[in-house]
């Protein structure tokens, strides 16, 4: 018999192919489903240097836990709170440690406090005793219903880096810029508009408003998680900064990017930064070639004898309620968070001081570094730590960001146009309609 | 059974089953991963959510609230200026373009077309992130050829300022998607009759006159196309403005978006049940517009 293949296929070869290959693909696919890790913990950070820490404090770890692998996973800072709370939302893939931003991190305590995907930590602090020798108010941020959702990476104090060989050229004592209008009537000597400005100042977003909100000791919300953005301390902030931001008389600019900064610092575009101690070491990575002319001094303060210091930025670690085993999870928190010795190697690598007081006093801490003209990094920090305001926060901290950057942008733009008239009922105004904003967000949750 | 039955019955099997197993993956995929998530956002959209565990029925209160949020006017007139750019300004760029291209008399037609449609092989985020570095105050190629042509201030903050995020997004569009859509408009105007032309010459037609009866007629369908699409585009803009504002709305929400808009309250604020309303939202609007547009055209008449 002489039947050909195409009798029994009345579409042609072409289609039959493509259903064979969809065929085979699928049961490929079905009998080789994608590899499970192999590790028993997994922790996500977003921050590069928390990952390269953590990577070379995982084998001490091991060693101390027989039969355990850790892995750490570096997951881009947008993505992580997007992925997790992805990851929250399907159970799937959820990690059993990670690192969230402070600012980020309370929009997971939204919902019914038993749904969040967090366990509380409360317990584990209390009997481990860390939860005394933590700074208090860096719990805050991460406490919401009586419960603690995460422990804190960081202090996050800010000092003011300064290019020293320009200061020392132009006969600039920094001991002498003991408060903001000292350092405004310097400021306003040294900015050549276009060419070198005082300080990097954005008038576009918060970044830089908010340090100094802090630094006056106002905030987005109180302690109860009520809404502080519209305080009287807002508004006075908004008026002092406005014009130091924008407008031709400005002694601050911002490249809206930073892209470039490592162009901007070496050409001395910029004299000075607002620097919370991890931005040193990316100034150090960023910037290489300014070793030994830059210099670190506190924050003028707004008035004689004032605060001088700020906060900017934070990150918790948490532990999720899908870990297998939490008291190892904790664990891992335990070596990485509050261990002394790893604290102290961590320092080194990320520059980042700690909250727990009694690392401060580790001769890491008091080193003198060469890209800081040789100042004792650490104990700069730690010198300010304490006077480090709170952070306060609520699960709609992100809109209250955001909303106080339309108000900072609005209050430049107005300026530009206007000038010093009416400005501060313009301000007002602003603040009000944002924070009204944000406060209808609030009241319509119901949970 | 006799071979030539086999035969026969196979073959009459398969003829009549192949069909819906052909069309299984696609169906299955679409019930699954279009069908499915579109019901589904429906009927979130009349909840307030915390995660698919936390949700609270509110009726049309997401619809009510979305109508009076300010952040989602603001998103709309943005969109709706975008839009408007995209076809008033992009769509006759892109004619004009085409046209141009498609002169017989222009040396090297190939390597201009190539050209102009290159910025389409990289991708949206590719581009945004050329355009940020493009638009840095100072050190920026654009405000450094300004500043050297016209004076204008070397740190114009073009990403930074207010009043200039929404003239940014516009530029960076420009450059990207006037190429593409001068491919469209090409392959139309080849498809004319030259005849046409001859006529029209004959009987003393101007270049305008020959345009307006000639040109455009020849091109409408194409024409409608491309405006639907290029406004249905316009309302789904979302890349450009996240890379290139680094992931907000910009200063003082000028860059925001309506699908930005979206994206804040569904990842942000962890609200897919408001999401889904705004999602919903859009849609209607697009639809509508789309009717309009069409309307506008023309495309309902049919020809006699």
């Amino acid at each position: 018999m002489n039947r050909s293949l195409s009798e029994y296929l009345p579409f042609g070869k072409a289609p039959t192919v493509i259903l064979i290959t969809t065929l085979l693909a699928t049961v490929y696919l079905v009998v080789n489903p994608v590899a499970t890790p192999d590790s028993t913990l997994r922790l996500w950070t977003f921050a590069r240097n928390h990952y390269l820490a953590y990577v070379e404090g995982t084998p001490a770890f091991e060693a101390a836990h027989p039969g355990t692998r850790l892995e750490i996973q570096l997951v881009h800072g947008d993505a992580v709170s997007r992925r997790l709370r992805a990851a929250f939302w399907a159970d799937l893939d959820v990690p059993d440690l990670v690192e969230v931003g402070i600012d980020r991190a309370a929009s997971f305590f939204r919902g019914p406090v038993d749904d969040v995907g967090f366990i509380d930590l409360t317990p584990y602090l209390e009997s481990s005793g860390f939860g005394e020798r933590i700074v208090e108010t860096r719990l805050a941020p991460y406490r919401n219903r009586g419960r603690i959702f995460g422990i804190p990476h960081d202090v996050h104090p800010v000092m003011l880096a300064y290019r020293r060989d320009i200061f020392e050229a132009e006969g600039i004592d920094p001991t002498q810029l003991q408060t903001w209008d000292d350092f405004i009537e310097v400021g306003r000597r040294l900015t050549v508009p276009g060419q070198r400005y005082m300080i990097e100042l954005n008038d576009a977003k918060a970044d830089e408003f908010n340090v100094f909100l802090y630094q006056r000791g106002g905030g987005l919300f109180d302690a109860d998680g009520n809404l502080t953005m519209d305080s009287d301390i807002a508004l006075e902030t908004l008026v002092w900064f406005t014009p130091l931001a924008a407008g031709p008389t400005r002694i601050g600019a911002s490249l809206g990017s930073t892209k470039i900064l490592t162009q901007a610092i070496e050409t001395g575009y910029f004299v000075t930064l607002l620097c919370p101690d991890w931005r040193t070491k990316l100034l150090e990575i960023d910037v290489p070639r300014m070793e030994g002319r830059m210099a670190l001094m506190p924050l003028p303060a707004f008035e004689p004898g004032g605060r001088r210091t700020s906060v900017r930025g934070g990150t918790m670690l948490g532990i999720t309620k899908a870990t297998a085993d939490k008291d190892l999870a904790w664990a891992v928190a335990e070596h990485m968070y509050l261990d002394s010795e790893e604290l102290a190697a961590r320092f080194r690598e990320t520059n980042i001081l700690p909250p727990l007081r009694d690392a401060w006093l580790l001769p890491a801490f008091l080193e003198p570094r060469p890209y800081w003209s040789n100042q004792p990094l650490g104990k700069l920090y730690a010198d300010v730590a304490d006077d480090t305001p709170p952070w306060y926060t609520s699960p709609f901290v992100e809109k209250a960001v955001e909303k106080m950057g339309q108000v900072v942008a609005a209050c430049g733009a107005y300026y530009r146009e206007n000038g010093d008239a009416g400005l501060r009922d313009f301000a007002r105004t602003r603040l009000g309609a944002a924070a009204d904003e944000v406060r209808r967000h609030v009241e319509r949750n119901p949970f | 059974m006799r071979a030539g039955e086999l035969k026969s019955a196979v073959f009459r099997l398969q003829h009549r089953y192949a069909p819906y197993v052909f069309v299984a993956p696609f169906v299955l995929v679409f019930f699954i991963f279009m069908l499915y998530p579109l019901v589904n956002s429906l009927i979130l959209a009349f909840y307030v959510t915390s995660g698919p565990k936390s949700q609270v029925f509110v009726g049309f209160a997401n619809f009510v609230f979305l109508l009076q949020d300010p952040d989602f006017h603001t998103a709309i007139h943005n969109t709706v200026i975008y839009a408007s750019c995209s076809v008033f300004l992009q769509l006759p760029l892109s004619l004009g373009l085409a046209m141009l291209l498609n002169q017989a008399r222009l040396r090297g037609r190939n390597f201009f077309r190539l050209g102009f449609f290159s910025p389409n092989l990289v991708g949206q985020v590719f581009v945004a992130v050329l355009f940020s570095v493009i638009f840095i105050p100072k050190f920026g190629l654009l405000n450094r050829v300004l500043h050297a042509l016209f004076e204008i201030p070397i740190d114009t903050k073009w990403l930074g300022s207010p009043e200039l995020v929404m003239p940014a997004l516009v530029l960076t569009s420009l450059w990207m998607y006037v190429g593409f859509n001068m491919i469209y408009f090409l392959a139309a105007l080849q498809t004319i009759d030259v005849q046409l032309y001859e006529a029209a010459d004959v009987d003393g037609a101007s270049p305008w006159q020959k345009f307006l009866h000639v040109t455009v007629p020849g091109i409408r369908p194409v024409a409608v196309f491309v405006i639907v699409l290029s406004t249905i585009g316009s309302f789904q803009l979302f890349e450009l403005p996240y890379v290139m504002l680094e992931s907000t709305a910009g200063p003082d929400n000028a860059g925001l978006t309506i699908v930005m808009y979206l994206y804040q309250n569904g990842w942000i604020l962890g609200d897919l049940g408001f999401a889904s309303a705004i999602g919903w939202m859009l849609t209607l609007g697009v639809f509508v517009i789309s009717l309009v547009q069409m309307g506008l055209t023309g495309s309902w008449k049919t020809d006699a």
